[in-house]
């Protein structure tokens, strides 16, 4: 499973980026860099990413900084897959 | 040559509440058999139903009737959404299906969307019923829409400055409490959540009928989620017969606009051609 493609994915889907983020990278910074990415955004994220990968998020596990680049993203991802 | 339009029968199937189950055939002429449809959960039933009628039209066309059956509590059915349990949504299911085989020539296939597949995998498991399987964008786990529905109530308040932890901790104290809780305009009794909570997509091991499984995505994305991949995979070494599909298309049961997919519909008339 390619996680980095689907968190991609799942952020173009989210905030209509129209395959901008194929020049993402793991550095890419995302909350205050994306105007769009407001708390609505990030739980539409959330709910993608869950649905996806088929975990669930419980409240206390996400803050601000889950959402500060693509890599941490990704980390998140990894580390709930682990 | 022009095709017969599909005729269309609303009726209502008398339940324990006051008004019974608001049903609606659509009728193929000569019909190879029947879709017994069972929708999504709260808003994403009204904005799936555009795209579920086009889909009837179409499959009444390729010769297969639809029935639709809204659940109790739900649509132009009796009830309120608060009265409403996922145990009588099975019921609903299991009416649906006594009555189609009592009334209604050819085969019956079960087709689900979102919480729709969880409520059919409930029904499966509980009567030993085996039917050929559609299942769109299914739902994998019933704690985790719960839970996404339990966060639109937590997005709404955050924005009114409480935060979404304590909202959410808020909202499930009530359920375990036995009290509904307010979300988005319906209100979500305990009897439903705690239902929708321990709902699984499992199906009986070596399940005799074929299974096909749809999730709307980007245009040209190879496989289906992760999520419905493992999935899959769990059935066919369970014995199985099951095929997964990913096709373009926006997310239409949760989008601001009523949008649909017509390769969602095309590729599940060929998923009928496999079942007949």
């Amino acid at each position: 499973m390619d996680t980095k493609k689907e968190v991609l994915s799942i952020l173009d889907e989210v905030l209509s980026l129209g395959g901008n983020t194929a020049q993402f990278d793991v550095d890419t910074p995302l909350l205050g860099a994306l105007p769009d990415l407001d708390s609505m955004a990030v739980v539409g994220v959330i709910n993608m990413l869950e649905e996806r990968f088929g975990f669930i998020v419980e409240d206390d596990e996400i803050d601000g900084s889950t959402f500060e680049t693509v890599g941490s993203v990704i980390a998140f991802v990894n580390g709930k897959l682990a | 040559m022009t095709l017969p339009r599909p005729r269309r029968e609303a009726f209502y199937l008398p339940g324990p509440l006051l008004g019974g189950r608001f049903c609606l055939l659509t009728r193929a002429p000569d019909p190879i058999g029947t879709l017994i449809f069972v929708h999504p959960f709260a808003e994403e039933m009204n904005k799936s139903r555009r795209m579920v009628a086009l889909a009837a039209e179409t499959f009444a066309s390729q010769g297969w009737s639809t029935l639709q059956i809204d659940l109790t509590g739900c649509g132009d059915s009796g009830g309120e959404f608060g009265e409403a349990s996922w145990r009588a949504w099975i019921q609903d299911c299991h009416d649906a299906w006594i009555w189609a085989t009592a009334n209604l020539p050819g085969r019956l296939v079960l087709w689900g969307m979102r919480t729709g597949a969880l409520l059919l995998a409930d029904l499966l498991r509980s009567t030993g019923i085996a039917a050929p399987l559609l299942l769109w964008q299914p739902v994998g786990n019933g704690r985790q829409h719960l839970t996404q529905f339990l966060r639109l109530k937590a997005a709404a308040e955050m924005m009114a400055d409480t935060d979404a932890k304590s909202a959410m901790d808020a909202a499930r104290s009530s359920l375990k409490a036995g009290e509904s809780v307010q979300v988005a305009g319906y209100a979500l009794p305990p009897a439903v959540a705690n239902g929708l909570e321990t709902a699984s997509l499992g199906l009986p091991d070596a399940y005799p009928a074929p299974v096909v499984a749809l999730e709307v995505g980007s245009e040209g994305r190879e496989d289906v989620t992760p999520a419905l991949r493992i999935l899959v995979d769990r059935w066919q070494s369970a014995g199985i017969q099951v095929r997964a599909e990913s096709v373009g298309g926006v997310a239409f049961w949760q989008t601001l606009e009523i949008e649909t997919s017509s390769a969602l519909i095309d590729a599940s008339v060929r998923a009928l051609e496999t079942f007949s």
